[in-house]
């Protein structure tokens, strides 16, 4: 095997700087949307889902390693922070819509976004889960850099947190396209806030997707659950279990 | 040159909302905070520009390749909670659906008649 070490060589020049993860997750992506597109857009396997399984494969199998893709991969990552911005913009534009549904908004937020903690955090008690798993699972309908926050301050784990996000946000995205169907609703603005709200950035992406109407009312879904999550979900999880 | 002027709006702000959340001690992102200040603004200036319209849509059309490199990390830790994969399942199943029918009637209800107006706007 004497191309064995030449090989190695070039992937330890490749994986010292981050092009090698960019060009990986570039690729992924593309390839993501291609097959997306290919199998019929299906709900059940989102874009992000598909190329984050052809990523971790690829990772895994080159040998690269996870702390060294995502050491290369932070620097799109860094990117996520002025992308929560630019959600505003839509906010903006969308306006005149969500002044005509403010009332509704503002009456279901605290009970829809405490009710999609506290459903799964009973269920999960119910079932005997430890209190790292209670904790870790606790904002799993807000938005990463928001949730990973609270999980620490909880004292839960960041990875089991991500993991859950992950499956709530395809799960609100599937949920959501068959709840409205069956509920009778089209209502774009209605349909768009339940993805954000329920799905974070994931149910955002999708409700981009459906209209921009829809992605707007998913941005304000998501951002006014991270906020309202972000405040109170430590002072009643402190009162709920007083030793986590 | 155009993008980039929008996306220096967008940083800036991104950096307002980190310097927000840190001396007021919000346990807030600073991008969402950010966000909040960029609709504020907005809507105080009554128009938005076209460079910052542009580069908005431009990384908003990309916001699955940034999600998915975190969500990776997800396959390298599944072996860490192997006990408590089963309990994480069915709560989030249950949970999910749960929340997304009590949220949708919600708004059904509450919306009430002024909801049936704009379709897939």
């Amino acid at each position: 095997m004497a191309d064995a070490p030449v090989f190695e060589d070039l992937m330890s020049t490749w994986a010292s700087g981050p092009m090698l993860s960019i060009a990986l997750t570039l690729g992924a992506f593309m390839v993501a949307q291609w097959l997306f597109a290919r199998f019929g857009r299906p709900l059940w396997m989102p874009p992000v889902l598909i190329a984050a399984l052809l990523l971790a494969a690829v990772v895994a199998a080159s040998g690269l390693g996870f702390e060294k893709y995502s050491q290369g991969a932070a620097w799109l990552t860094a990117l996520l922070g002025p992308t929560t911005v630019a959600l505003g913009v839509p906010l903006y534009q969308q306006m005149h819509h969500i002044r005509a549904l403010w009332k509704p908004i503002l009456a279901t937020l605290p009970v829809a976004a405490s009710l999609a903690a506290v459903y799964a955090l009973g269920i999960a008690w119910m079932m005997g889960a430890s209190p790292l798993v209670l904790a870790s699972l606790a904002p799993k309908s807000v938005t990463a850099p928001i949730a990973m926050g609270i999980a620490e301050q909880l004292g839960g784990s960041v990875s089991l947190t991500l993991g859950g996000l992950l499956i709530t946000g395809v799960l609100a995205s599937l949920f959501v396209d068959w709840a409205a169907r069956w509920l009778n609703i089209q209502d774009d603005r209605i349909i768009g806030f339940a993805l954000g709200l329920n799905g974070h950035a994931i149910g955002t992406a999708r409700a981009f997707e459906i209209s921009p109407t829809a992605g707007a009312f998913a941005s304000l879904g998501m951002g006014l659950t991270g906020v309202f999550t972000a405040l109170l979900l430590p002072f009643a999880f402190q009162l709920w279990l007083p030793a986590p | 040159m155009v993008m980039l002027r929008g996306f220096l709006v967008l940083v800036v702000f991104f950096l307002l909302g980190e310097a927000l959340r840190l001396f007021a001690g919000l346990p807030v992102s600073g991008g969402v905070l950010g966000m909040v200040m960029v609709t504020f603004t907005l809507i105080m200036r009554g128009r938005v520009s076209d460079e910052l319209a542009e580069a908005s849509r431009g990384l908003i059309s990309v916001l699955v390749l940034l999600i998915a490199p975190g969500v990776v990390g997800v396959f390298f830790v599944f072996d860490q909670f192997a006990g408590h994969w089963g309990t994480v399942a069915v709560a989030l199943v249950a949970g999910t659906l749960l929340s997304v029918f009590t949220t949708l009637l919600l708004m059904k209800k509450v919306a009430g008649s002024t909801a049936k107006g704009v379709d897939h706007g």
